[in-house]
């Protein structure tokens, strides 16, 4: 399972690029805060359109020669920065969000399994504005694993928690790139969340 | 308290101000998507015109509606020939000058709503497997929803206190097009009229009120929704 | 500055300067627009000021009236609305007498081929058909009331009460039939000849209403010097002449 990507697009006066190839484990793209390093996740995901390059993992191809796949054929995983559970349903039905629209033949996790290994239980009638900030971090990194995801992309996952917390979701995520084996793309401008949780990291410049 | 006559007025009102908002709904809404999300050649003109209602005086949308959908207009033929339809003197009629009326307050609200959708969310639901289509229905519209309701309920109360474009258009015919506000003037006409004018008023006062109080009260409900999406 | 601000200041005050040479304010019945104006400006070629007209149906006229408007003169299209008002001790002692009188015809637009008589039981409701009568209010508005009282003597009223389209006042009437938005109209004889739009079809017997009479009176509360000048002039001969070109009878 492997990552190739080389994209380049146009932001404003911006130029935005990344061009790198990475293989299984957690691989961090690490860059001071306004290289664009959402914006490459976005693109990555089919949210934003490259100006040019291609965008393949395994053997499919998402966006080059002529291909543009939309964000909900590309099995991907995104858990946001700022969490973005849907305000109006409970946890439990965001967690099952993407789960109902998965194939089921691609389905790898259950709900019960994705709330075990988050240790989300107690959560699942609440409302999400009744969470916490690690509690919902926690969900959203749920949902995104529920879509039966072939990789993850995580988006500066640990920024808006305290000391505690980020210790709490370090060990999750260390646990989906070790027990789930499961690829993960991983921004950060954190240089300690960096060291500790990847297993390579790709700089991008300012 | 009201007499049959008054009750019947009030429930051709409420007849007329109901369909004209629930048939003006789907055209509202889609004009209030298209002006919020895509840009496209005549969009400031597509604007104006949707406004149009809000700033020409009601008897001016009155008299073009009586060109374009009376009995010589061309519309008004086409619906009479195609459809054997006739809008004069109907409560159709009212319906439909009391839709033009509402359309720029509903289109408005509606648009508001929309823009204050988080479009962050429709991108985590593409994320999670939806297409554009089942992001909508799921997310879109549901957070879009009180200021939705909001836009009905404005539009309702502008509805049944339409009266230039009304009069104009399809006169003061009782049990037909004689809502509220036409009752009123009628009664105005003549010198004893006082006690029926005061019940209607009153009455209109109240309707009014209430559709206000509760539009205000969608809003803000959608408003609270709304702030918890930040988590 | 402080010129350009009088300088508007003079403006403003300006209507009130010329507000003193302005004619009697007189409420006429709606049917009366092109020949009591005619009138007014022949009294006004006489060296008067001219008078203002507010041209309504009656019913609206009686009404504000009766709310205080301070008028000079009323011209109504019947008996009963200056009997309102009479009644109210709103109208100068001896200043009320009957100034003219008219006929109730039923209009069709000029295009129009149809033919009708006003006469028993004539088939109204059938020549009808979907379309609507166009009246001025039946309940409130002369011109209404006589057409009603005309239909209900002939025995028709009750086929077509459910057809009908009120209008404001009888000119209203007459422009839905204009429009050709009503097939058919019920107006005073001076109505359709002032109109170049419309047809008179039949003539209602003078019998099947009560006659048509226009009182005229002063108000009690008038003040204008040439208001009892501008009520003797159309009574007078000339007066008199100016509605008969318009088609109006003697009382």
């Amino acid at each position: 399972m492997s990552f190739d990507v080389d994209l380049e697009r146009r932001l404003g006066d911006r130029r935005i690029g990344a061009r790198f190839t990475a293989g299984a484990g957690l691989t961090a793209l690490f860059g001071p805060s306004g290289a664009g390093k959402t914006s490459i996740l976005n693109m990555v995901a089919g949210l934003l359109k490259p100006d040019r390059g291609h965008i393949r993992i395994g053997d499919r191809t998402l966006f080059g020669d002529g291909v543009d796949v939309p964000p909900e054929a590309r099995r991907i995983g995104y858990v946001f920065q700022d969490g973005r559970l849907f305000p109006h349903r409970r946890v439990r039905a965001n967690l099952l969000y993407g789960h109902h629209l998965a194939d089921p033949g691609d389905r790898w996790m259950a709900l019960d399994e994705a709330v075990e290994f988050l240790g989300i239980g107690h959560l699942l009638d609440r409302w999400p504005h009744s969470l916490s900030g690690g509690e919902a971090q926690r969900v959203a990194i749920g949902r995104a694993l529920l879509r039966a995801p072939q990789c993850l992309l995580m988006d500066e996952p640990l920024s808006s928690l305290d000391a505690a917390r980020r210790e709490d979701i370090m060990t999750v995520i260390e646990r989906i790139r070790d027990t789930l084996k499961l690829p993960i793309l991983y921004v950060s401008h954190d240089r300690a969340e960096v060291d500790r949780l990847a297993t390579e990291v790709i700089a991008l410049g300012g | 308290m009201l007499s049959a006559e008054e009750w019947g007025i009030v429930a051709l009102s409420l007849k007329v101000g109901g369909v004209a908002v629930l048939a003006t709904l789907p055209l509202a809404f889609g004009l209030a998507w298209l002006l919020a999300r895509k840009r496209f050649p005549g969009r400031v003109l597509i604007d104006g015109l949707v406004h149009l209602p809000l700033v020409v005086p009601p008897v001016v949308t009155g008299w073009l509606l009586l060109i374009a959908f009376g009995p010589f207009g061309p519309v008004g033929r086409w619906l009479e020939t195609a459809f054997g339809v006739s809008l004069m003197f109907r409560w159709t009629g009212a319906a439909l000058a009391a839709a033009i009326m509402a359309l720029p307050l509903m289109v408005r609200a509606m648009r508001l709503s929309i823009e204050g959708i988080d479009r962050r969310l429709e991108g985590a639901a593409r994320t999670l497997g939806a297409s554009a289509w089942h992001s909508f229905w799921t997310i879109s519209l549901p957070l879009a929803l009180p200021g939705i309701l909001a836009a009905l309920v404005l539009g309702f109360a502008r509805s049944i206190g339409e009266f230039g474009a009304t009069i104009t258009f399809v006169s003061n015919i009782p049990g037909e097009t004689r809502t509220l506000p036409l009752a009123i003037y009628s009664a105005l006409q003549v010198p004893d009229g006082e006690a029926m004018v005061t019940r209607l008023a009153l009455l209109s006062v109240a309707l009014s009120l209430a559709a206000l109080v509760a539009s205000e009260w969608l809003v803000r409900r959608g408003h609270r929704g709304q702030d918890r999406h930040v988590l | 500055m402080v010129r350009l601000i009088l300088a508007l200041f003079a403006l403003l005050l300006t209507p009130a300067a010329t507000a003193a040479e302005r004619g009697p304010l007189v409420m006429a019945a709606a049917s009366l627009q092109e020949s009591l104006t005619e009138a007014a400006d022949a009294w006004a070629a006489k060296g008067h000021p001219k008078p203002v007209i507010s041209f309504a149906a009656s019913s609206a006229l009686a009404r504000q009236l009766l709310a205080g408007a301070p008028a000079d003169l009323f011209l109504s299209a019947d008996e009963p609305w200056m009997d309102a008002v009479a009644k109210a001790g709103l109208l100068r002692a001896n200043s009320r007498t009957t100034l003219l009188g008219n006929r109730l015809v039923l209009i069709a637009p000029v295009g129009s081929t149809v033919k009708l008589t006003p006469a028993r039981g004539f088939p109204l409701a059938r020549a009808l058909g979907s379309g609507r009568l166009a009246l001025a209010d039946p309940d409130a508005v002369p011109a209404g009331k006589y057409a009603k009282a005309a239909l209900t003597a002939l025995g028709v009223w009750n086929g077509v009460a459910a057809r009908v389209a009120p209008a404001e006042n009888v000119r209203a009437a007459m422009a839905l039939v204009e429009r050709g938005a009503a097939p058919f109209g019920i107006v005073y004889a001076t109505d359709a000849r002032a109109s170049r739009s419309v047809r008179v079809v039949g003539t209602f017997p003078a019998s099947s209403h009560p006659p048509i009479r226009y009182p005229v009176a002063l108000l009690k509360a008038s003040r204008h010097k040439d208001a009892a000048g501008f009520r003797a002039f159309l009574l007078s001969k000339q007066g008199r002449a100016i509605f008969a070109r318009h088609g109006f009878s003697a009382p």
